[in-house]
């Protein structure tokens, strides 16, 4: 709980955001996946920390990358902040991404602002990720021009068609699959609830493994409240599953942890 | 250098600063931000007989100057609690004084579970009896807000264990002083309060509820005027010592629960803004009665000049 200095704070595009802060021990500590619990005002009125995920760390620089979306009080708070201003972060917290060993090619698939938290796979995998990002429409799609810089192979599905391929970004998986016929793939999700689901049940069926990152509304950060769960796979429980921690359990799991409703 | 200890239901406390049970998890979740030892203690969250699941998601929301939360008393049961390393024998190793809230779906679970927690009680200083979560159907709400059945509760909970029993009311009835003399008339050691105050939000843009369980507990500093209005009642109708809480933020917050007549208190929603706040109401709690030159913290119990 140190507070610690926006270097910068700047509109992406819409409602989409960067913030830069200056934050040594978190930057060196950081791995892909992890996230800070940021206490963005001081003001009594709000209670409850806001989790985003690590975009970006630059131990060199000592300074960590956020990139989220203003969509309620608490973001829109932060949207304000200028630089030079500070927050409250307590971080990294949670687990992170399994980076990919040469020989497998690493896959992440983002629902929209889910592209934030699996950047740094770019520099911890052995190779360059294959990036299939999806969102609504042109306006919504971010961060593709940044992986891209980075030489990824991005590929992207809008449910308008406005951008990319029409349709979801989980349809976006077998053609790549298709393209490398004999090649080990590990997928990384991160997305909205309801495109992990899909992502999840699509990678059960094509037999592939990776890890999925879940966002869900979180409260301590720490493990204290159980604010945050999510159904995990749990061959003891007489249901099939239990619930466990995003915060602390989570917010990366294994596929096969992931319960899937049927 | 005031003297912060104080004496509580029996028991001898370095300070009377706590953290409330749901916001402080079963074992040392807070252990990596300060060293427990320092609290005058930590209140375990909700433990009954079986492991339980706890409600469906969402379960919290922000709400102006507070939250509302129906976690639904999510946990691992009392035998997992008491043996499973990284609960009890944890919090027994961090030197933490350790009182364990427990409650039930029946009136002989609360007492089982409380017999369970007597047995193993080597590492617990007291439990803390819940009758007055609002997020569980069974038991919880019904036992705090029916006078008979929380008689029956508390004396069941009495007769299992010789550990200092604190009841822990509900702030959603009519007359909270009432609840405290039945307390008390069963054999409580102490009583605390408030727990949350029955409450509900709706997203207007998807008209669905907030959280899954449509109605919660509202926390924060939102309540702390009703808190301090309780605690005051209850401090006039009992004798036993009152552990207050209810939207505790900040050092000043505490003073006022201790001149309205609380004898410890709790941290609660408070530690998920802050997780250092309850060593920040400490040394307020330090400087402040140096500042009035008051020796010792005891001073300040229902000290309210009217």
């Amino acid at each position: 709980m140190a507070r610690f200095q926006i270097l910068e704070n700047v509109r992406l595009r819409g409602d989409y955001f960067r913030v830069v802060f200056s934050a040594p021990e978190i930057a060196a500590a950081a791995r892909a996946g992890q996230f800070v619990h940021v206490r963005i005002d001081e003001r009594r009125d709000h209670v409850l920390r806001r989790p985003f995920s690590i975009h970006d760390a630059d131990p060199a620089a000592g300074s960590i990358t956020l990139i989220y979306k203003r969509v309620g009080s608490g973001t829109a708070l932060l949207a304000e902040k200028a630089a030079g201003s500070c927050c409250d972060l307590l971080g990294p917290l949670g687990t992170a991404f399994t980076p990919a060993p040469e020989g497998v090619v690493p896959v992440a698939v983002a629902g929209g602002y889910g592209a934030a938290a699996t950047y740094m796979l770019v520099r911890s995998c052995a190779r360059k990720p294959v990036l299939l990002i999806g969102a609504r429409n042109r306006d919504e799609l971010i961060l593709d021009d940044v992986y891209r810089a980075a030489g990824c192979d991005v590929r992207v599905a809008t449910d308008d068609g406005g951008c990319g391929v029409k349709g979801r970004v989980t349809e976006l998986v077998e053609p790549l699959l298709a393209e490398n016929p004999g090649k080990k793939f590990f997928f990384y999700g991160c997305g909205p609830r309801p495109m992990l689901a899909a992502l999840g049940r699509k990678l059960r069926e094509l037999h592939r493994d990776g890890e999925l990152s879940v966002d869900e509304i979180m409260c301590c950060g720490v493990g204290a409240c159980f604010g945050c769960v999510v159904k995990i796979n749990d061959p003891d429980a007489e249901k099939g599953w239990s619930y466990a921690r995003s915060c602390v359990e989570g917010p990366v799991f294994p596929l096969e942890k992931i319960y899937l409703e049927k | 250098m005031a003297d912060l200890s104080t004496s509580f239901a029996s028991l001898e406390l370095k300070n009377p600063v706590t953290t409330a049970s749901g916001t402080c998890g079963y074992g040392l979740e807070y252990a990596n931000f300060y060293d427990l030892k320092k609290l005058g203690a930590v209140i375990v969250k909700g433990i009954r007989m079986t492991p339980s699941d706890g409600n469906p998601m969402p379960r919290v929301c922000e709400v102006t100057g507070g939250m509302i939360n129906a976690i639904g008393l999510q946990g691992p049961g009392v035998d997992a609690f008491l043996h499973d390393d990284h609960y009890l024998p944890a919090l027994k190793k961090s030197g933490a004084t350790v009182f364990v809230n427990i409650w039930g779906t029946s009136i002989g679970e609360y007492a089982d579970v409380a017999a369970a927690l007597d047995a193993g009680s080597d590492g617990i200083s007291a439990l803390e009896v819940n009758i007055s979560c609002p997020n569980v159907k069974a038991g919880g709400a019904a036992f705090g807000t029916d006078g008979k059945l929380a008689a029956q509760v508390v004396r069941a909970v009495r007769g299992a264990t010789r550990l200092p029993v604190i009841v822990k009311l509900s702030p959603n009835v009519a007359d909270i002083a009432e609840f405290g003399r039945i307390a008390e008339a069963e054999g409580a050691d102490a009583i605390s309060l408030i727990n949350t105050l029955g409450a509900m939000a709706i997203d207007i843009e998807t008209r669905r509820p907030k959280i899954a369980n449509v109605t919660g507990g509202l926390s924060g500093p939102a309540v702390k005027p009703v808190a301090i209005r309780m605690v005051y009642q209850c401090f006039r109708a009992v004798k036993v010592p009152i552990l207050g809480m209810g939207g505790i933020s900040c050092g000043a917050d505490a003073v006022e629960f201790m001149l309205a007549g609380a004898t410890a208190v709790s941290v609660g929603t408070a530690n998920f803004t802050d997780p250092l706040l309850p060593l920040n109401v400490i040394s307020f709690l330090d400087e402040y009665l140096d500042r009035h030159r008051i020796k010792s913290v005891r001073e300040l119990v229902g000290a309210m000049e009217q």
